[in-house]
């Protein structure tokens, strides 16, 4: 039956109001990621009976440096000294949370598949730090921010997590889907002046 | 605008914490011992320091921890952050 369901991100509407990836030229460009699963992971970094076989199942180490991303099969990022957001394609990621959770199941921890709550959105372009910059108070220059960094922060007074994944650059700006209708609006006006592009993954 | 410097994010804009008071107040073991005088004392009374000021503050838009800051009251310096005893740090949560 669930081969009858297409996935949607619930911004479709949103792209055929911006237009779409028409513009010849733009300083940057937003890529809608509704095809990403995210899994918010807690435990104890301390705890042998949470990290080592967490570390095992994913095939890689959790970041345990603040505001950090361990990114190589999936994309682990930071989110408090107990908490980490994991992003993995959508189509694995039912399946990834239910044997973390197995893995973790004889100890005090948490899994949760929160991939309905959240999306991720790529903003790329050379003009994208200068747009961020006029809603986000975090210093996101090269020499402060650098790719593998992320932060939790405010974005135009939304919640969003901010990671540079690539010097390019690559910032993926993960936001609750019910702010993402405000926040690519936002985006679009904030980039009005240096041209942006919506596009979906 | 205060710059925070969180435990474990670093500093931030003040925008991104929310202020939890007085910091070093312990419920009593046994409430039900206390007369009301000292209950109410325990809810609601506080120091009102003029000057340097242990307070608690969540960094509620970053990694939701809470802290101490020390204060100035008067100057609004900001002299240090700490960890809350028994709070997680990255290694031990």
């Amino acid at each position: 039956m669930s081969e009858l369901l297409t996935r949607r991100h619930g911004l479709e509407f949103l792209l055929a109001e911006l237009g779409g990836s028409r513009m010849a030229d733009p300083g940057a460009s937003v890529t809608i990621r509704g095809d990403l699963g995210h899994i918010n992971l807690r435990g104890r970094a301390s705890d042998a009976g949470f990290l080592p076989p967490v570390e095992k199942l994913l095939g890689q180490a959790l970041p345990i440096e603040p505001n950090t991303v361990s990114g190589e099969r999936h994309q682990v990022f930071w989110l408090g000294p107990d908490e980490w957001l994991i992003v993995t394609p959508a189509a694995g990621a039912l399946e990834l949370a239910e044997r973390l959770r197995q893995a973790t199941s004889g100890t005090h921890a948490s899994v949760n598949d929160i991939s309905g709550g959240q999306i991720a959105l790529m903003l790329q372009g050379a003009e994208c730090r200068e747009l961020l910059a006029k809603g986000c108070a975090l210093d996101l220059h090269p020499s402060v921010f650098a790719a593998g960094d992320c932060a939790q922060s405010g974005l135009a007074r939304a919640n969003v997590l901010l990671a540079l994944m690539d010097a390019t650059p690559t910032f993926m700006i993960v936001v609750r889907r019910s702010f993402s209708d405000y926040l690519c609006r936002w985006l679009a006006h904030a980039g009005s002046d240096v041209g942006i592009a919506f596009r979906d993954a | 605008m205060l710059l925070i410097e969180c435990p474990w994010c670093g500093e931030r804009a003040e925008t991104e914490f929310s202020y939890g008071g007085e910091a070093g107040i312990t419920r009593p073991a046994d409430p039900g011992a206390l007369s009301d005088a000292e209950w109410a004392d325990y809810l609601f009374n506080r120091s009102n320091t003029r000057g340097a000021h242990r307070e608690l503050w969540n960094h509620a838009q970053g990694c939701r921890r809470w802290f101490g800051v020390e204060r100035d009251t008067v100057t609004y310096r900001i002299s240090g952050s700490f960890r809350l005893s028994g709070a997680s740090d990255n290694r031990e949560a």
